[in-house]
């Protein structure tokens, strides 16, 4: 970078006429258009390095029989499509698969119910309004891994937190075996990746009921709206827009996590909890199948790519050029 | 009358419902802060579970303080390495993007929109084995460059958003004046995009901070190991360690705790900007 702006800044070699102290106009130009690319030389390079390479290579690995052995060299033998029969023929990643789907779907749907009553909420005037907000932010910006493990330990059997409180309230008579049973430890990870995600729901959409007219809210109330016709009918479509994005994002979010799992159940019991991303992780980084991973991992590339064009679509006000 | 008192009763429900909510999402804070003071005969295999606990012990902190120092500064210079990576690609990149028409523009602001939602997992599977090649694997930079993945495209697509929104006479006065690239970018551009700045940085510190997988899959414990991981191996099979693993936590949260309490606006900006203009 300092290479170009030097070269701009020094005065031309030529021969300038007398008084002319600044570079040439067509050298500064080219100066000039040599350093807007200078800016952008480390974004080109990083995506290449951090996005592309991995995923050619990902579709590259996951068509090679690859072995412990294979490590030291980045290629392996040919292996044609046996890594994706043999792992999608596997009644764990195949349940892995459906899985991830329905704890994306059950996620976003409980995110969204609870993020908009709450967004709803914080919009009354009433008191603690502007304290209760800031602190809705914490559970979002704690690392997740710890959140899992936090969670892991509400839902012990023994001694913990969660089983207290239904056994105070005569839920239940016995502690419910949270981390033993496959039912309930899907519902201990649905339940923290909700938790999650609330925060992220209510304050996207909070800040888009901001923006809703207040004179149109009134207006439709002197019509005779009531509170729910004002809800569906006024607005649910001006803050549409605000929600498909939350949704988008809230998807391409869900179908990856990982540290959520990998903290409070580790996948278990008995495989029960494993996701598309913890399943390859296992293949790859436990069973030192990094051929096998990369086939499940081109599925979890497949799903989130398949909410690509409409990610776009939302942003594409920002494909446009610069303003200069 | 009437409709101030109902107005009244409506105030109390919400401020009712409110903290109901509150009690519910900071409840698990409150466990773990606990936790962190207990003895692990309290807290695993206990009768059951005590919400105002009647002992308390520094004990774990005092485990905690003597043998994770190491941890806690690998997180640290992962998490500051993370901000100043994103920062050094994300801020030039996003200035050209918002001042200069190329013609790869839409190419590169689509692969940072895809870049943003590929699976940390793959990129993870594809770089452990590149990093083994080129011997980056237990290596801070090689760390710092995965854990950016996130941190890069959302950060250039939230400056470029802000800097967009800039006034263009400002920048224009300025090259009229012979100002070169560099110097408009340093001079004007950057203090003018100041908070949007901090807002990436911050996040960018809390992603390389709380990062797991790629400190999971990248390192073999042997060199330097995140807070993260060091919390994950507590809890690890055979030792239940929790106690000590809740005291570890509470240092794993407290940059979040800190950064919300003295830069919330900030970070409130990142979560609605990055999200529906970016």
């Amino acid at each position: 970078m300092s290479q170009a702006t030097a070269h701009a800044g020094r005065p031309s070699r030529q021969a300038q006429p007398p008084g002319e102290a600044m570079a040439s106009p067509g050298r500064q130009a080219r100066a000039r258009r040599v350093a807007r690319w200078v800016f952008l030389v480390p974004a080109v390079a990083y995506v290449l390095f951090a996005f592309a390479i991995p995923v050619v290579y990902n579709l590259v690995l996951s068509l090679e029989q690859t072995s412990p052995a294979t490590i030291s060299h980045l290629t392996a033998p040919f292996a044609g499509l046996s890594n994706y029969t043999t792992t999608l023929k596997d009644p764990v990643a195949d349940s892995a698969i459906v899985r991830t789907f329905s704890f994306t779907v059950l996620s976003l749907l409980f995110q969204f119910i609870i993020g908009f009553a709450l967004a709803l909420l914080f919009n009354l005037r009433f008191p603690l309004r502007k304290f209760a907000r800031s602190l809705i932010l914490v559970p979002w910006l704690l690392p997740l891994l710890v959140t899992g493990v936090i969670f892991k330990f509400l839902f012990q059997l023994q001694a913990g937190a969660v089983n207290q409180v239904l056994l105070d309230l005569h839920l239940v008579h016995q502690p419910i075996g949270f981390e033993v049973s496959p039912g309930w430890a899907y519902l201990t990870v649905l339940i923290t990746n909700i938790w999650i995600g609330v925060p992220f729901f209510t304050v996207l959409l909070y800040s888009a009921l901001q923006d809703v007219p207040a004179e149109l809210m009134e207006a439709a109330r002197i019509d005779g709206a009531g509170a729910w016709q004002r809800l569906t009918r006024v607005t649910l479509p001006i803050i549409r827009p605000v929600i498909e994005v939350v949704f988008v994002l809230g998807f391409v979010f869900t179908i990856k996590v990982f540290d959520v799992v990998i903290g409070l159940t580790n996948g278990g019991p008995a495989n029960s909890t494993q996701l598309i991303a913890t399943w390859a992780y296992n293949l790859s980084f436990q069973d030192f199948n990094y051929g096998a991973g990369a086939a499940l991992n081109t599925v979890l590339l497949l799903i989130a790519l398949a909410a690509a064009p409409l990610y776009i679509w939302l942003n594409r006000d920002s494909l446009r050029g610069g303003s200069l | 009358m009437k409709a101030a008192g109902r107005r009244r009763v409506l105030a109390g429900c919400a401020t009712l419902a409110a903290l109901t909510a509150l009690v519910l999402l900071m409840f698990p804070l409150y466990a773990v802060i606990v936790a962190s003071f207990e003895t692990n005969a309290q807290l695993f295999g206990a009768s059951h579970y005590s919400f105002f606990p009647s002992q308390f012990t520094v004990s774990n902190y005092r485990v905690v303080l003597s043998q994770q120092g190491s941890h806690v500064t690998s997180s640290l210079i992962i998490a500051l390495g993370t901000a100043a990576l994103t920062l050094a690609v994300a801020v030039p990149a996003a200035h050209a993007l918002a001042r200069y028409r190329f013609r790869v523009t839409a190419l590169l602001v689509g692969a940072l929109l895809v870049g943003q939602i590929l699976p940390s997992i793959v990129i993870a599977n594809s770089l452990f084995l590149v990093y083994h090649h080129l011997h980056l694997l237990n290596s801070y930079p090689g760390l710092i460059i995965a854990d950016a993945s996130y941190a890069i495209p959302f950060g250039t697509l939230v400056l470029r958003a802000f800097m967009l929104g800039l006034p263009k006479d400002v920048l224009s006065a300025a090259r009229v004046d012979g100002a070169t690239e560099w110097r408009a970018f340093t001079r004007v551009v950057l203090p003018m995009s100041r908070s949007a700045v901090i807002t990436v940085a911050l996040f960018a510190f809390l992603n390389g901070w709380g990062d797991f997988i790629f400190a999971l899959t990248m390192l073999n414990g042997n060199t330097f190991e995140p807070v993260t991981l060091s919390i994950y191996t507590y809890i690890g099979e055979f030792s239940q360690n929790w106690g000590e693993a809740m005291a570890l936590a509470v240092f794993a949260v407290l940059p979040a705790a800190m950064l919300l309490i003295a830069a919330q606006r900030y970070i409130a900006a990142g979560l609605t900007v990055g999200s529906v203009k970016g």
